[in-house]
């Protein structure tokens, strides 16, 4: 093998001209979009036979030198399929049209750590989202843009408070207590997706009541992202894909590329965008007709007599949650560079208001990617993105204090005004101005008002990336990449809670303050090889690409609280608190893991054979010398129409395996300590470890296919997949008399998914004027625990009587079960009623180019998966419901005799996501307006979550009490509730 | 090829320095591991002390929710009928675990940390042949009060009480009520003669509610104290008197002399859960302790309601749940308050129920008179005619004496079968109120025995 190290990494103008001696002709050009013709500024044209490449400049125009002669350039660009086109020795100027790449078949996806193959190759149903599809409306964090747009992906709110919180699962449940999250990949290093709790519930005391899962309703911290800076997002949904990810794969891998600069002058691009948002649905209360009604409500008649007035009603839900505030966001960036210094520099400032009285979120975020080429074959790529996210989300989800306003309003009779006095302005209201809710022990206009639950993040992620073209011929190349990276971030909670609200003196301490203080580091330290060898012909012979790595990773939680108790009024500060109680946690990880893969693409490129292996250690396993191997082996043929009227149609299928991890703390047998008279003392704690402990394990086998028909409108894509989850991670309910109550432990218990993933994408209208793309996915998954070493447990939820889950052998890992009648003995009986997987989902999506308005919108729909609705239980108990008399009774009289099924409530949901209509503005209006120093412009209407359709009862069909969690979702306690945003637009591009 | 060669070499090498670099062995940064063999002295301290906070853990739960059960107290908690509704109305559900699934889980951890400690402390080279014993018999007794606490709120025969430290061992079997009052007997008297032989002081140092009984001659005292309370619920009324008189039963002393469960505002302590706003909080006092309440030679209602409730506005649970009250507790008022576990009002009382289960009348006279006059300022009674009399005095006097300090209404009343006597304020329903007779056994207890 030659080991001829040259040049440089094409995609820049760039000749090298080894053999100085050959004489060099010019060719000129154009290269346009063929249905619009503009010009394509990211056009790349190389020289066949040469290492020549140009790109197209911002009209799409090139000039670039080629040898005597004949030439053959391949044309390519991002979104189009490339066109080879033959340029004879005698013709100077070229003019190359490029179609649309609809199905985006010519894209490159990543399948390794750091390599890639073409979509129309793909072994595995890999999800690509662009960044067209990102922002078709603006949102807060980036899941909520990606809901409906990846077929084997559930994507829920948790609640709708600002600032995120939002569980991603893919392809069902792959865990009953390991780790749910899927693996956030940024550039190259793995970033933190934690949730960390803000405090709330030394205010909620949600964990009073004895339930050990905490109820904050926390961030997950993917939140921090701004999708506006990201390229393209691919995601590996399993095992079969993922398997090069190893130990912490399991839940799927999401892989995210952010945008980078391009040779040519500076780009700016501005939008700012305006927005109102609004509650997208309200509970409401019973009204009460008359005296005698409103005497049912309680016992204390005076009390009622003096406040009923026939007629009259306070809707306190809307006073507290009825806001519509503005919200702004204003992104600017520039990018451009010259063949030796690339950049992309962007800046978000956004400030989004919330629903409910002195809530909102607000982020800012600066990135600068540059790329810098050092001679030799180097190349040096640096990542910096800081990061500050302000949110105030209010008191939500469960409580046992009589605080949080959905558990309040229903003990509140809608004839209790709760306002504050009418004399009082609104900018200098005391408590005091507000009355005292007679029924319940908090007046939650009150405690929105003065209650402060701030979140204040801020966040750096850091990426070098060195690439050495160590080896760069014509045959074989050799890619050495060295990644560093940090991801950091500090989160403040702060909230105060202060001592003249109604509820505060009930503890005998009056006045709360909780100052969080947490820090997580995530250290990324990674060495990839990349060779590839075409020993034959360059475009159409196979191509051997072999990839091996080593990657080391750290992550430490650090986590302090700070509460205090017994407030002087005004103070804020813990340490003027008469009682304080520090708590404190550190979480320390380190991994590291070995892989190899090779990729063989053959017989003209049409077919690709993959293998994989990768080697994980961790300090989180209960050996932690102990290696983890994890294989992958896939294969795909491509069929150039092979019957009439189907133009491709690719045959795949690929089997892999992933780990997943015991949560933090698993390995370890500890007591826990307390103090008791000022003398410390230690006990057992309530979950015993398992220093034995080992990752969980994904086998998953798909296969599909692939179909692109109609004279190439149409493309039908196919998935099933099945994936055995084996040495299942469990928790185990052990015998309390043991002194504990839970086992964390490996154990040979096995579960197991199936599932089918559809997506058909039809291009019905390809014309000049007119462009339509129509998408629409399906996904079902069903889960089944095929093997319990355990016996049957239930976990989760409120205990029987308000549902929990049931964990047993040969049914749904997600089965709800309830009280399902007594028995002779007044207990309850335990059965069946409802599982949270839903049955399908599907997504319907479109995008019309209309000459210069596009219109483009997002139908998610999720059918069936149940929900505990004890939102509607509590005001069932409370006599509040809007529809208590009749319906509401009957429901409380059957929960009492012992049924909850009253309560588990189909979740199914029709929502409109997104819906944007835009307007290009043309270059005459702008020049006249602006002059020439307008590119683009455009104006957008846009709408996330405009409309729902659903028959659930309570406030959404998307709620989780207990944040993201494997099994114990769907909980409905008092939360959040849900809103709906409008924005206009403008985008400038200079 | 050998530059891949070299450079594969490279990246191996790189990663073996970056395995030197750190361990991947982490030890637990959060949390202490349980104690191990040959403990020094601080670490028998902990896991001493610890005892008494496992222990703690219920108690204020205990206090309310047996309270409950025994019609002492109401709590309204809009965020959670089922104190009103799955506590009084049933279904008790033995898996949920705050309620129906109650009294079992804190009370059997505590037993577990004292096992932990037993396991080890005959290895601590640290201690004294003396002190270990010591710590035996205090271990032994506090294991005994809460063996007691589980069989007070669980009368079925389903006790386990050969629980030992390993998890993955089979559960504990189950035993008869008989046998498991047969270990605490055997805890608490086993207990004793280990105390004797402790010395004269722990290796460790117990809280103030101790005082008084915190060297193992004294500890003796409150051991024997809870030793005269079991043998009264085992109608043992002879083995009572005597264990009394070890005790520190004194009729001349303070009704307030005893052992006490220490709470605290205070850094890293716990606050008392029961020292809530008597104006504005959940818990509020059961109608019935007013409207029973005998009168003061002044018309005053019993003192010993007026020392502990206080009037408070009307409130009521929800409909269907009409229950309303209007007496708030002051029987903790600080988050300082302790919760006794034993004290000498209670004692004199079980002396008086122990000399009417003798038939000793007249002692029985003596003592609930001197309970009637010191603690609730109310006249005295004649001596007794029968037995039946004797015994309705003095429930009622138990039930004022000791109330919200135990659940000691349920526990009484349902000794003599005469909880139907607590049914007063009651709802109709539907669906009925009702006094049960036990909590279930907590459905993880049951479904690992299965």
């Amino acid at each position: 093998m030659t080991q001829r190290v040259s040049g440089l990494i094409v995609a820049l103008l760039l000749l090298v001209s080894q053999a100085g001696a050959a004489q060099v002709r010019q060719i000129s050009g154009r290269i346009t979009n063929a249905q619009t013709d503009q010009g394509l500024a990211e056009a790349t044209i190389a020289v066949g036979g040469t290492q020549i490449v140009a790109q197209a400049g911002n009209d799409g125009r090139f000039t670039m030198n080629v040898p005597d002669g004949d030439a053959t350039l391949t044309i390519r660009s991002i979104g189009f399929k490339r066109r080879q086109v033959s340029v004879p020795a005698t013709q100077e100027t070229v003019d190359v049209a490029l179609e649309p790449d609809v199905f985006k078949l010519e894209e490159i996806v990543i399948t390794g750590q750091s390599t890639g193959q073409q979509q129309q190759n793909l072994p595995n149903a890999v999800a690509t989202v662009d960044a067209g599809e990102l922002t078709r409306a603006p949102t807060q964090t980036l899941e909520t843009a990606l809901q409906g747009k990846i077929p084997g992906a559930l994507i829920q709110a948790n609640n709708g408070a600002p600032g995120g919180g939002i569980q991603l699962s893919l392809r069902g449940v792959s865990t009953i207590v390991g780790s749910v999250d899927p693996l956030f990949v940024v550039d190259g290093i793995v970033v933190s997706n934690v949730a960390i709790p803000n405090g709330a519930n030394a205010v909620s005391c949600a964990q009073c009541g004895g339930n050990p899962r905490n109820q904050d309703n926390p961030v997950n911290r993917t939140a921090d992202l701004n999708p506006e800076d990201i390229e393209r997002i691919e995601v590996l949904k399993g095992g079969s894909a993922a398997a090069i990810y190893g130990s912490k794969a399991t839940n799927g891998v999401v892989i995210i590329t952010t945008k980078r600069g391009r040779v040519g002058s500076p780009t700016f691009n501005f939008s700012q965008r305006f927005g109102v948002t609004k509650r997208a649905n309200e509970l409401g209360s019973r009204t009460f007709e008359s005296l005698a009604e409103a005497l049912t409500f309680s016992r204390d008649t005076a009390l009622v007599t003096s406040l009923f007035q026939p007629g009259r009603s306070f809707d306190a839900e809307k006073e507290v949650f009825g806001h519509s505030p503005f919200s702004y966001e204003t992104n600017a960036n520039v990018s451009g560079g010259t063949e030796n210094t690339k950049y992309y520099v962007s800046a978000l400032v956004k400030d989004d208001g919330g629903i409910a009285t002195n809530t909102g979120y607000k982020k800012q975020s600066l990135r600068s990617n540059i790329d810098q080429e050092l001679g030799g074959g180097f190349q040096l790529a640096v990542n910096l993105n800081g990061v500050h996210s302000l949110s105030s989300r209010g008191l939500t989800n469960n409580d046992n204090s009589g605080t949080s306003p959905f558990l309040v309003f229903p003990f509140t009779p809608s004839f209790l005004d709760l306002l504050p006095a009418s004399g009082a302005s609104r900018d200098s209201l005391l408590p005091s101005d507000f009355p005292v809710n007679p029924f319940e022990r908090s007046n939650p206009l009150q405690t929105f008002e003065f209650l402060k639950n701030d979140e204040d993040v801020w966040r750096l992620l850091g990426t070098s990336t060195l690439r050495w073209a160590a080896v760069r011929s014509a045959r074989s190349t050799l890619q050495l990449t060295g990644i560093g990276g940090v991801d950091y971030f500090s989160q403040d909670n702060n909230l105060v809670s202060p001592p003249e609200l109604q509820y505060e003196p009930n503890d005998g301490q009056p006045g709360t303050v909780v100052l969080s203080k947490s820090s997580n580091r995530n250290l990324n330290l990674a060495l990839n090889a990349v060779h590839t060898f075409i020993p034959g012909n360059p475009e159409h012979g196979s191509q051997w690409t072999t990839s091996a790595g080593v990657q080391f990773e750290e992550r430490r939680l650090a986590f302090t609280q700070v509460l205090g108790r017994t407030l002087l009024t005004g103070q804020e500060s813990p340490q003027q608190a008469a009682s304080q109680t520090v708590t404190s946690r550190v979480e320390p990880v380190r991994d590291l893991g070995l892989f190899g893969q090779e990729e063989l693409l053959l017989a003209d490129r049409r077919l690709l054979l993959t293998a994989g292996l990768r080697a994980d250690r961790s300090s989180a396993n209960g050996n932690p010398e102990k290696f983890f191997f994890y294989p992958k082996l896939a294969a795909s043929y491509r069929f150039l129409r092979p019957i009439g009227g189907l133009d491709e149609f690719k045959l795949r299928g690929a089997y892999g395996q992933t780990g997943n991890r015991a949560l933090f703390g698993s390995i370890y047998q500890t007591d826990t300590s307390s103090t008791i008279g000022g003398v410390s003392g230690t006990y057992i704690g309530t979950q015993a470890g398992d220093p034995n402990i080992e990752p969980e394990r994904q086998e998953e086998f798909e296969t599909g296919f692939d179909a692109v028909f109609a004279s190439g409108r149409a493309q039908l894509s196919l998935s099933v997949y099945q994936r055995n989850i084996k040495n299942l991670l469990l928790q185990q309910t052990i015998a309390p008399s043991t002194g504990q109550q839970l086992r964390v432990f490996s154990s040979e218990s096995q579960m197991r998914n199936r599932g089918v993933e559809a997506s058909l994408t039809l291009s019905p209208i390809q014309s000049k004027s007119v462009n339509w793309v129509f998408r629409t996915t399906f996904f079902a998954n069903r889960s089944k625990i095929t093997r319990l070493t355990v016996p049957t447990f239930q976990t989760g939820g409120f205990g029987l009587s308000l549902g929990t889950f049931q964990i047993e052998e040969g049914a749904s890992a997600t089965q709800i079960f309830g009280s399902v009648g007594t028995d002779a003995n007044g207990n309850a009986i335990a059965g069946k009623v409802g599982d949270v997987t839903p049955d399908f989902q599907m997504s319907f999506s479109s995008d019309i180019d209309v000459r210069r308005f596009t219109l483009g919108f997002l139908f998610d729909w999720k059918q069936g998966g149940d929900i505990i609705n004890l939102t509607e239980f509590l005001y069932d108990a409370g006599q509040t419901s809007r529809d208590f008399v009749g319906a509401g009774q009957a429901r409380a009289a059957r929960n009492a005799a012992g049924f909850t099924d009253v309560y588990v409530q189909d979740g199914s949901y029709l929502k409109l996501r997104e819906v944007n209509l835009s307007y290009n503005v043309p270059d005459r209006i702008t020049s006249s307006l602006f002059g020439r120093s307008i590119r683009t412009a455009r104006l957008s209407l846009t709408g996330r979550n405009l409309l729902r359709f659903t028959g659930y009862r309570g406030l959404d069909p998307e709620v989780s009490n207990f944040g993201n969690q494997a099994i114990v979702r769907n909980v409905d306690v008092a939360p959040f509730p849900p809103s709906r945003s409008f924005f206009f637009s403008i985008d400038l591009g200079l | 090829m050998t530059t891949l060669l070299k450079l594969s070499r490279a990246a191996l090498v790189l990663g073996a320095l970056m395995v030197e670099a750190c361990s991947f062995d982490i030890a637990n940064p959060n949390t202490p591991a349980v104690i191990g063999e040959n403990p020094n002295r601080s670490q028998v301290a902990a896991a001493a002390s610890g005892l008494l906070i496992a222990t703690r853990s219920d108690l204020a739960d205990f206090v309310r929710n047996v309270g409950i059960l025994g019609r002492e107290a109401y709590r309204f908690d809009g965020s959670d009928p089922r104190f009103t509704g799955q506590l009084m109305q049933g279904p008790l559900n033995p898996g949920d675990l705050p309620f129906g699934g109650n009294h079992w889980v804190e009370e059997y951890a505590a037993i577990r940390s004292g096992n932990d400690l037993l396991r080890v402390v005959g290895t601590a080279e640290a201690l004294t042949a003396e002190e270990q014993s010591a710590v035996i018999g205090y271990v032994h007794t506090i294991q005994a009060y809460n063996f007691m606490l589980v069989l007070s709120s669980h009368t079925q025969d389903s006790i386990p009480i050969e629980v030992g430290t390993d998890v993955t061992a089979p559960p504990a079997p189950f035993r008869s009520q008989a046998d498991a009052y047969a270990h605490v007997e055997a805890l608490l008297d086993g207990a004793v003669t280990e105390l004797q032989a402790g010395g004269a002081a722990f290796p460790f140092s117990l809280p103030a509610g101790f005082n008084g009984f915190n060297t193992p001659g004294t500890f003796i005292q409150f051991n024997r104290a809870l030793r005269a309370r079991e043998a009264v619920y085992r109608n043992d009324f002879a083995g009572a008197l005597t264990f009394l008189a070890a005790s520190f039963y004194n009729p001349a002393a303070s009704f307030d002399l005893g052992v006490y469960m220490d709470f605290s505002a205070g850094p890293g302590d716990v606050a008392n859960p029961l020292a809530i706003d008597p104006q504005t909080g959940e818990n509020f006092g059961h109608p019935s302790l007013e409207a029973q309440a005998q009168l003061q030679p002044d018309g005053s209602l019993d003192r010993r309601f007026l020392t502990k409730l206080v009037k408070r506005a009307p409130r009521s649970a929800g409909n269907p749940q009409q229950l309303s009250s209007d007496l708030g507790w002051i029987r903790y008022p600080s988050p300082n308050s302790p919760i006794p576990l034993i004290r000498n009002e209670e004692l004199i009382l079980l002396h008086a129920e122990a000399s009417i289960g003798v038939n000793d009348l007249a002692t029985a006279t003596t003592d609930i008179n001197l309970v009637r006059a010191t603690a609730g300022g109310l006249d005295p009674v004649g001596t007794f005619a029968t037995p039946e009399a004797a015994l309705d005095e003095l429930l009622y006097n138990k039930r004022y004496s000791l109330m919200y300090e135990g659940g000691h209404s349920w526990i009484d009343y349902r000794h003599y079968g005469r909880l139907a006597e607590l049914a007063t304020a009651e709802r109709a329903g539907p669906p009925p109120d009702v006094i049960f007779t036990t909590l279930p056994i907590p459905t993880a207890e049951v479904q690992a025995h299965q």
